[in-house]
């Protein structure tokens, strides 16, 4: 069996989390099958510069053959874009526009996947929204496989995608509330889909004590481990436990790991360590009392898994409904959504050591049962399997015309997306759509190239 | 969290949060968000403020009041040396040009020129200084607006928290009568019973009054002096220094705070307390009190303790009486160890209650 990984960036240096689990898969379903990664040049998903040689090399033994980005993103001309079509009304044409804008724009590496398609078996795409995967899955359809990562934001909104995972062989979910917003946006339920996410590279003998004496922290402490940025809540992290340090009773510690671009406040129980490599990352996580993940937008939070699998407590944003339904389906973490139940949910984890040490198990255990390597290459052999007894369905039609792609008809994003349902997918909150959540695409009635009901110019 | 409670050996973080959720309810009263808060604020604030003093909707009458800032348009104040010559006619600009030196024969009009040109240009300076000086008025006044809606918004939340407060002193109050209420009524079904091995002392005294002096009721009234009274105290027994067993002690308790309760002390004695027809009424709650030790046969030893009323009041509030065995430590005026009934409890064995009928009080 012959794989293609399709990413936007990979390497051993890259470590933003689709690229990382890109890499994760491809070197551990290269034990089962012959596995090539099919790439850019760029290693800045800001600007998509061409910084690596093209053409192959070996990555941990992967081969990894890499495509020149035709055009760097211009970040003023993405914002208006972006602007354009999350919020205004706007056209097809738009979209397509603003995909352009995203990059990494590399005809090269579609020109590549339509003309070799044929040579693999299945071809991984990673990454909905990016050029790479949206024309890449067009041009080998009947072999694609997505593994979206799709994240509440805007983007899900977008018309241009409901018929892209209405059109590939099947895709492998992050989340179950991950399957549930692409279901509602997309009424995709008949494509093939399973939930698998990814594993970690957990050392099996993290030294806690190594990291207290490298870095002199003593005591109990939390600790965030990712960029400090807005988007990923940090502001409102600082806040709260800003507020936290108010209260006598609490002793933790707050250590930050990750490159910072947000003013980090300035108190003694508040420790940034900057970019650490994995194994300080691990130790620290080992020698935590918890992890606080405040990211509002997460597909899935590697992280967290890692922290579940060295038996550590989760405190997650309850924004985040994937965070939150991963707590509530592990019993492995705690979560909030205001200040108030930070404060005590961080005493609780802090203060009940019994409670403590329960979640850390729980989250041992689910880690154990869902994430471990075996079990997320069990479910990809088995969806290969499955695929191949399957008939592939008919190509992508090509997209609409000119006309069609200039009607300015398409809702804007943000509505689309207010629409979709927010609940966590555990049996409470059984996965079903809003009343107003669209059962079929805004742009399912004029299809942008899955077939029906599209007009030709 | 030391009060949080789960009880299986697994954990159900659905229902940690609960806990946890009814926790911060428990604590902090209803949990409004920010714009349960501002929504208060707009729509229901004549509730928490006097609607007199603010608008609810004091940031939107102002906007619709305030059109939004444009800049004046300002007049053309510009004067140049060639103005006073202007026009849009071709020709008649070339005459005056040409005739200008003639002009100038009858008077100076550089002289004009310069003047005006220098007053347009005060003109504009003016204006300008004007346009920015309303712009910061009106910026200002932005400010002022939002602070004062931003004030608004927080009164409400503090006359929220007021209510809260309220509320949870109420409930507070109600729990503190109802806690004195039940122990009341564990007091009541708490008997002395003696063991078979303890000593049994003679009933209880009906002590007379004590010839001692009582300066805490000036204005007693007359007591009738029952018959009892005239019986001689036990004696009390060698090394025993409480004789009086918790039984007794808590009768006596129950007896003051129903004397305290006014006037149906009278039904909780059995209309023993009641003043007697003939007897002249007290004047005072002294007078009240001893109007019931009067009627109270039971009582008459306590007399030299009501002066120790309040305290015994603070006591019960602080849970100092709480317990049968604990000691009452109020002074106690000179020879009321006198009067103390020689009751012959039982000092090696404790007390051990029996259940009774409870107490119709």
């Amino acid at each position: 069996m012959k794989l293609a990984v399709v990413v936007q960036r990979y390497g051993q240096t890259i470590n933003g989390g689709a690229e990382l689990h890109a890499r994760y898969i491809a070197e551990h379903l290269a034990k089962h099958a012959e596995v090539e990664v099919l790439t850019t040049c760029a290693t800045d998903y800001v600007t998509w510069r061409n910084e690596l040689q093209p053409g192959v090399e070996t990555v941990n033994g992967v081969a990894v053959r890499r495509f020149r980005v035709k055009r760097e993103r211009d970040p003023r001309v993405f914002g208006r874009r972006s602007d354009r079509v999350f919020a205004h009304r706007h056209s097809l044409g738009d979209e397509l526009d603003w995909l352009d804008a995203e990059g990494p724009t590399s005809p090269a590496l579609v020109d590549y996947i339509g003309k070799h398609a044929d040579e693999f078996d299945f071809c991984l795409f990673f990454s909905y929204r990016y050029y790479h995967a949206y024309y890449g899955a067009r041009a080998a359809a009947s072999r694609a496989i997505l593994v979206p990562t799709a994240e509440r934001d805007e983007a899900i909104g977008l018309s241009i995608f409901p018929p892209l995972f209405r059109a590939v062989r099947a895709l492998m979910y992050n989340s179950p509330e991950e399957r549930a917003m692409i279901h509602a946006v997309a009424s995709n339920q008949a494509i093939p889909g399973v939930v698998v996410g990814v594993g970690s590279e957990v050392p099996g003998n993290p030294q806690p004590g190594r990291f207290r004496q490298k870095y002199n922290i003593r005591g109990p402490f939390a600790v965030y481990v990712g960029r400090i940025d807005q988007n990923k809540g940090c502001k409102e992290l600082f806040e709260f436990f800003q507020g936290y340090l108010r209260d006598p009773s609490g002793r933790l510690t707050l250590v930050l790991i990750g490159k910072e671009l947000l003013p980090i406040p300035s108190h003694q129980r508040i420790r940034h360590l900057g970019f650490v490599d994995d194994t300080d990352k691990f130790d620290a996580m080992a020698a935590a009392d918890l992890l606080i993940m405040p990211s509002y937008f997460e597909s899935l939070s590697m992280v967290a898994l890692e922290a579940w699998a060295l038996g550590k407590p989760v405190l997650a944003n309850g924004k985040c409904d994937v965070l939150k339904g991963q707590c509530i389906r592990s019993n492995a973490g705690l979560y909030y959504e205001n200040y108030a139940e930070f404060e005590e949910t961080l005493a609780a984890i802090e203060q009940n050591r019994w409670l403590s040490g329960t979640l850390g198990r729980n989250g041992r255990q689910f880690f154990r049962e869902h994430y471990d390597w075996p079990v997320i290459e069990r479910k990809y052999l088995e969806m290969f399997d499955r695929l191949k007894k399957e008939t592939p369905a008919k190509a992508l039609d090509p997209l609409p015309g000119w006309f069609d792609r200039r009607r300015q008809d398409l809702p804007a994003a943000e509505e689309v997306l207010a629409k979709l349902p927010t609940e966590p997918a555990t049996p409470r909150f059984a996965p079903r759509a809003e009343p107003g959540a669209p059962s079929t695409s805004p742009g399912q009635a004029r299809s942008t190239g899955s077939g029906q009901g599209r007009r030709q110019a | 969290m030391p009060d949080f409670n789960v009880r299986s050996d697994s954990v159900n973080v659905e229902q940690i949060m609960e806990q946890i959720r009814a926790r911060i309810r428990e604590k902090r009263g209803v949990d409004y968000t920010e714009q349960q808060i501002r929504d208060l604020a707009a729509v229901k604030l004549e509730k928490f403020l006097d609607p007199k003093g603010v608008r609810s909707d004091l940031l939107e009458r102002y906007r619709r009041l305030q059109p939004a800032y444009e800049p004046p348009e300002l007049p053309n104040y510009e004067f140049e040396d060639s103005t006073l010559y202007e026009t849009h006619r071709g020709p008649l600009r070339f005459i005056r040009k040409l005739l200008n030196p003639l002009l100038k024969l009858f008077f100076n009009p550089n002289k004009l020129i310069q003047a005006l040109h220098i007053q347009s240009k005060l003109n504009a300076m003016y204006a300008e200084r004007e346009a920015r000086r309303e712009a910061a008025r009106r910026a200002t006044d932005q400010l002022t607006y939002e602070l004062i809606h931003n004030l608004v918004v927080e009164t409400t939340r503090l006359g929220i928290e007021v209510k809260n407060l309220k509320m949870r002193v109420e409930s507070v109050g109600s729990r503190l009568e109802f806690n004195e209420r039940r122990a009341r009524a564990l007091e009541s079904v708490v008997a002395y019973k003696p063991g078979e091995g303890d000593v049994v002392a003679p009933p209880p005294p009906r002590a007379p009054a004590p010839s001692a002096p009582r300066p805490q009721q000036p204005q007693s009234a007359p007591m009738p002096q029952p018959l009892q009274a005239a019986q001689p105290p036990a004696p009390m027994l060698p090394g025993a220094p409480s004789p009086e067993g918790p039984g007794q002690r808590s009768r006596r308790r129950r007896r003051r705070r129903g004397r305290r309760g006014g006037g149906s002390a009278a039904g909780i004695m059995g209309g023993q307390g009641a003043p007697q027809p003939g007897a002249p009424e007290a004047s005072g709650p002294a007078g009240q009190e001893g109007a019931d030790e009067g009627s109270d046969i039971e009582t008459m030893d306590e007399g030299t303790d009501m002066s120790a009323v309040p305290t015994d009041d603070l006591q019960q509030f602080s849970g100092a009486s709480a317990h049968p065995s604990e000691p009452l430590t109020r002074p106690q005026p000179s020879g009321s160890a006198a009067v103390e009934p020689a009751d012959a409890g039982p000092t090696d064995a404790g007390p051990r209650p029996v259940k009774t009928e409870p107490d119709p009080q």
